[in-house]
């Protein structure tokens, strides 16, 4: 039973856990900024406190949930080991919690040399991923949309972080450029051909493992993170050749491919033969349906382009791609990951006498249940305080950071079992 | 259960783990020499692969339409 989970490359437990452990860390921070900064903060995209709280959730944790899993299942979904992931986990972690700070106070102090430190030290941890990864990969044949999906996301994690350096030097040197088409590109490349196409990539497996759904057909599911590197290619190209049309183009047939990929997320749901709701139902439901809102939103802009320039417009459907859509979608997959982790390993470890105890003991569904409605109370006052933000932007902030802390408190109760479990075993085996 | 590829067939497609990588290593100790079985899921199980190899078994992998990978497992 033990061969059962291919245990001997399985990259230790801490690879993965201080990633997740400290993410929350992050979206607590962007909910005290919202606190400390106050209504100021959304009075438009650019401003400092709003640069930074974006960084601190997509950087501190939205990059640091994704690469810190990705350690842990490249060998379960791609048969592709890491060497020395415990090594990696330690670089990439510490460069990722001192980038996401760096970078959030860089733009929150408006200092330069700030952000060209975060962009360097971002940079090196990320390139060191990818030459890991990329290893790991290399002799792996993509026979699975999965394979494929995750090599072309690696491709997107380059450019997105690339752009960002790039954006980050460009402003600390005060070059003349055009900012707001290349941080629009910037954030493409991040959500769209890194986040958008790794998520589907891995939806591909686990929504119908863990949800019991049927899978995603295979044509479609093959040429989805082709065709959204493609269009961030050709977004990339316009930009550079100056041509206002073919930007719009890329965005709209790039928010218009995502709507595609959550609807047929959600039809495949409502096909499911799990009869009971658990919380990562719930939170993939919230997810794909802020993301279909959000993207929608975008399109509107993106047609109508004055929609764009109405107050709140584009910082809503920020909240509602960010907040809604990516962290709901990656709490669902904490709220399954961590508990399996640790019952992996405790089964690993485990003896006759001990049963493992099971991944709802691990970490108790009802607490997930309310951390969840937490999170929605989040991201509805996030979202009101677009609209009213002398009212609300401060309790949404408080909102942010409770659900986050909450968040961390649940996940490192499922620690706290493990490693009860854990000592319980060893004394067993001194005593025997 | 059968299949034109096998006469032992294992539908694991609406399995929660680690249920189908039991239920195919039970199949795999009933096969007599010559016999093949299908595996169904709606992934590639790369860490049964790996101890599917260690076993010394031989297995072929085919992705159809609607996204079932089907494993054809042999020794």
């Amino acid at each position: 039973m033990q061969a059962l989970l291919s245990f001997d490359k399985t990259p230790p437990f801490a690879a993965p856990l201080r990633f997740f452990i400290t993410a929350p860390l992050f979206s607590l921070a962007a909910g005290l900024l919202l606190l400390w900064v106050g209504p100021d903060l959304l009075a438009s995209r650019w401003t400092p406190g709003l640069l930074a709280a974006t960084h601190l959730v997509t950087v501190g944790f939205m990059l640091m949930v994704m690469l810190g899993a990705l350690i842990q299942i490249l060998p379960v979904v791609a048969g592709a080991n890491l060497e020395h992931p415990l090594a990696v986990a330690r670089w990439l972690h510490a460069s990722l919690s001192a980038g996401a700070l760096l970078l959030a106070a860089g733009f929150l102090l408006r200092q330069g040399a700030l952000l060209g430190t975060a962009a360097i030290i971002l940079g090196l941890g990320v390139v060191a991923f990818l030459v890991a990864s990329g290893r790991a990969l290399a002799g792996v044949p993509s026979t699975s949309p999965t394979i494929r999906g995750l090599k072309l996301a690696l491709v997107g994690l380059a450019g997105a972080v690339g752009l960002g350096a790039w954006l980050a030097v460009t402003i600390a040197n005060g070059w003349r450029v055009a900012l707001p088409s290349l941080a629009d590109l910037h954030a493409g490349w991040a959500l769209g051909a890194w986040a958008g196409t790794l998520l589907a990539a891995l939806a591909y497996v686990v929504v119908p493992m863990f949800q019991l759904t049927p899978g995603y057909p295979a044509r479609p599911s093959w040429w989805f993170p082709g065709v959204l590197l493609g269009l961030m290619v050709a977004w990339g190209l316009a930009v550079c050749l100056d041509l206002p049309e073919g930007i719009r183009l890329a965005q709209v047939l790039s928010a218009v491919a995502g709507i595609g990929f959550a609807l047929l997320t959600l039809r495949l749901q409502q096909q499911r033969r799990r009869a009971r709701s658990d919380v990562t139902y719930r939170c993939w439901q919230l997810g794909l349906a802020s993301a279909i809102l959000a993207l929608a939103m975008t399109l509107t802009a993106t047609a109508w382009p004055a929609l764009a320039d109405l107050a709140g417009w584009s910082i809503f459907a920020g909240i509602l791609l960010l907040v809604g859509g990516f962290m709901s979608l990656i709490i669902g997959m904490l709220y399954k990951i961590v508990p399996f982790l640790a019952w992996m390993h405790l089964r690993y470890r485990g003896s006759a006498r001990s049963p493992v105890p099971s991944m709802n003991k691990l970490l108790p569904e009802a607490d997930a249940q309310r951390q969840m409605r937490a999170h929605a109370v989040a991201l509805a006052l996030l979202l009101a305080a677009v609209i009213a933000p002398d009212w609300l932007t401060r309790p949404a902030g408080v909102a942010l950071a409770v659900a986050s802390g909450w968040l961390m408190l649940n996940l490192l109760g499922a620690v706290r079992r493990y490693r009860q479990h854990l000592e319980k075993l060893d004394r067993e085996a001194v005593a025997a | 259960m059968s299949h034109p590829k096998a006469q032992h067939v294992v539908d694991a497609r609406y399995m929660e783990p680690p249920e189908p990588f039991v239920q195919t290593m039970e199949m795999l100790d009933t096969l007599k020499p010559g016999e093949k079985m299908l595996l169904l899921l709606f992934r590639e199980p790369h860490p049964l692969y790996k101890v599917l190899r260690q076993n010394g078994h031989a297995y072929e992998t085919e992705l159809l339409a609607d996204g079932t990978f089907e494993i054809l497992i042999w020794r």
